[in-house]
């Protein structure tokens, strides 16, 4: 039996740690956010590691001084609060003086499942995209969430790495590392269309994958990793040979991860027919846990497949006004 | 410089110049005359970024780049601009967006303690800059981390771009807001070098604490028509104004 995954927090501070017990100007600052791995950090390397209070605008100005002072910084915290909350130190000490540090938010999408909109980070993308200098990476189990730690160790810049709250299982197999440069792996083939997801909801997409082959259709998996700089070439180039593309995202659909591979798209010529899957354009109030919200999304892996279904139907199903078939449902 | 282009802020940078003129010429600054790039030469942000222009002739005098970069402020391609960054040389962050040189500043001065080196770094706060609650944010974190390697002078001019501080939002006493943070805090006339220089012979000597000079200041000290009036704040003399100008600067307007 497989060993149960580890918590990608505790992988990625695992790795700065090993690290920092090499090398002195490696600093860890986190905004009131544990983890497991941490406490050993702070009881071993004391002087390594910075708690600013709750406390993220400073934090941020804090870890450019830094960074500007020659430290390799990993600043920490909950998602909303290292990112929307501190978005014009992000803009201005981290962007535009283009410091290598990296922002690490734990919690990314729905991941605070009982918390509502206060804690929820379903604009992050779009929020963080729109920096110049920022690079995008969101892993989707321990082998991404270590080998982009690495390259965050290796080779400081401005980075926004994107964690989940919950351990995930694995989705890559040894080959992670090969494909960074590019931002993207194919996870899984298929027939003539793909899903490009990432973090939680590309297990998701697996899972959707699975059921829509069990209906007879062959869809592929693209982990697309780094939305930013998105390798819009190879990434077009990529998806040249399927006839339907579709994005699936636990973010709210402008500006986020589906907007980009569109605009990748209308920049390339790439005409294919494009459904962006993700959160509509509202907050989240509902009490039930993140799979309850995602279902009165229509994010529910049987409504993905369905909506996935209706999508790949010939068009002139697609184009009647009657209300769609649910032939996929009992999925 | 400013009149050539028409461009900048003067009366915020006549609030803040006798600091500036005694950070560098009178022996508070540790830095090379034609060294910006020195990385143990002390920090300095002008935190109020609209007077960080009032830095460039310094800059200049002190052979960080030609003087002739002067007359070429704000123009197409020039190297200086309305706000500093650290494209220019000797500029240490940023400004432009207030409240963000204190946290810059303390992560400089807490990686100067960490490395065991004697750099301190200054920070020059606008009082109008200190409604922003990001400047407190750091006041907690420099009193916790003791960094006694910065300096806080806060351009007490009494003026935002509407009015005056204390009727527009009630400021009240910052070395009281300061010292409540732990900070060792002194109030001084900041048009007299002699209270000044006094202040900043207390840095490296407050026992882990950092330091904060509240300076109270005139803002567009030195030209009589300017002198606390918010309206000037980022209006340009015309022929006539700028003559009188010239002449009120010309004459004796320090306090001693």
């Amino acid at each position: 039996m497989a060993a149960k995954p580890k918590l990608m927090r505790d992988v990625l501070i695992q790795e700065i740690f090993a690290r920092a017990q090499k090398d002195r100007n490696i600093v860890f600052i986190s905004a009131d956010l544990g983890a497991e791995s941490l406490d050993l950090f702070r009881a071993q390397l004391p002087r390594q590691f910075i708690h600013p209070g709750i406390c993220e605008q400073n934090m941020i100005d804090v870890a450019a001084g830094l960074a500007m002072s020659g430290k390799t910084v990993f600043a920490y915290a909950m998602a909303s609060f290292i990112t929307a909350r501190c978005y014009e130190q992000l803009k201005v000490a981290l962007g535009a003086m283009n410091q290598p540090v990296t922002v690490v938010s734990v919690g990314v999408g729905l991941g605070y499942d009982d918390a509502g909109p206060t804690h929820y980070t379903t604009e992050d993308i779009a929020c963080l995209r729109a920096l110049p200098n920022v690079e995008i990476w969101t892993p989707s189990d321990e082998e991404s969430a270590r080998e982009i730690t690495v390259e965050c160790c290796e080779r400081p810049k401005f980075r926004y790495v994107r964690l989940e709250r919950p351990a995930l299982p694995k989705a890559h197999h040894g080959s992670f590392r090969a494909s960074m440069s590019q931002g993207f792996c194919e996870i899984a083939p298929g027939g003539d269309a793909v899903i490009l997801s990432s973090g939680f909801m590309l297990h998701r997409a697996m899972v959707a994958r699975e059921q829509l082959k069990m209906a007879g259709i062959e869809v592929a998996v693209v982990d697309l990793f780094r939305i930013k700089p998105l390798s819009a070439r190879a990434l077009t180039s990529h998806l040249s040979r399927f006839s339907h593309v579709i994005t699936l995202e636990e973010q709210c659909l402008a500006g986020g991860f589906g907007g980009a591979v569109a605009e990748a798209f209308a920049d390339h010529g790439l005409t294919k027919p494009l459904l962006r899957l993700g959160l509509p354009d509202r907050y989240f109030f509902e009490n039930g846990g993140r799979n309850h919200v995602l279902e009165s999304c229509g994010l529910g892996t049987s409504a993905i497949v369905e909506r996935i279904g209706e999508f790949l139907a010939p068009s002139h199903r697609r184009s009647t006004h009657l209300p769609t078939v649910p032939t996929l449902s009992s999925f | 410089m400013v009149m050539a282009t028409k461009k900048g802020h003067i009366p915020s940078c006549f609030s803040s110049v006798e600091l500036l003129v005694s950070l560098f010429y009178g022996g508070t600054l540790r830095y090379q005359r034609g060294k910006p790039d020195d990385s143990d030469r002390d920090r300095l942000i002008v935190s109020k970024g609209h007077a960080a222009m009032a830095l460039y002739p310094i800059l200049a005098d002190i052979g960080y780049f030609p003087e002739s970069e002067l007359a070429q402020f704000t123009r197409k391609n020039a190297m200086l601009r309305m706000y500093a960054d650290p494209s220019i040389p000797g500029i240490d962050a940023i400004s432009g967006s207030l409240g963000h040189g204190l946290g810059i500043a303390s992560g400089f001065a807490l990686a100067a303690k960490q490395d065991g080196r004697l750099q301190r770094s200054f920070v020059i706060l606008g009082d109008s800059e200190c409604y922003e609650g990001s400047v407190w944010e750091s006041a907690y974190f420099a009193h916790h981390y003791e960094l006694d390697n910065l300096v806080a002078i806060v351009d007490r001019n009494g003026l935002a771009i509407m009015g005056k501080t204390e009727e527009l939002c009630r400021i009240g006493s910052l070395e009281d807001k300061f010292r409540s943070f732990g900070w060792d805090a002194l109030t001084i006339n900041g048009h007299s070098f002699a209270e000044i220089s006094k202040a900043f012979s207390r840095v490296g000597r407050t026992n882990g604490k950092p330091l904060a000079v509240i300076a109270n200041t005139v803002k567009g000290k030195g030209i009589g028509f300017m002198e606390n009036r918010s309206e000037w704040h980022n209006r340009m003399p015309n022929a006539t104004e700028q003559e009188q100008a010239w002449l009120d600067l010309e004459s004796p307007c320090l306090s001693h």
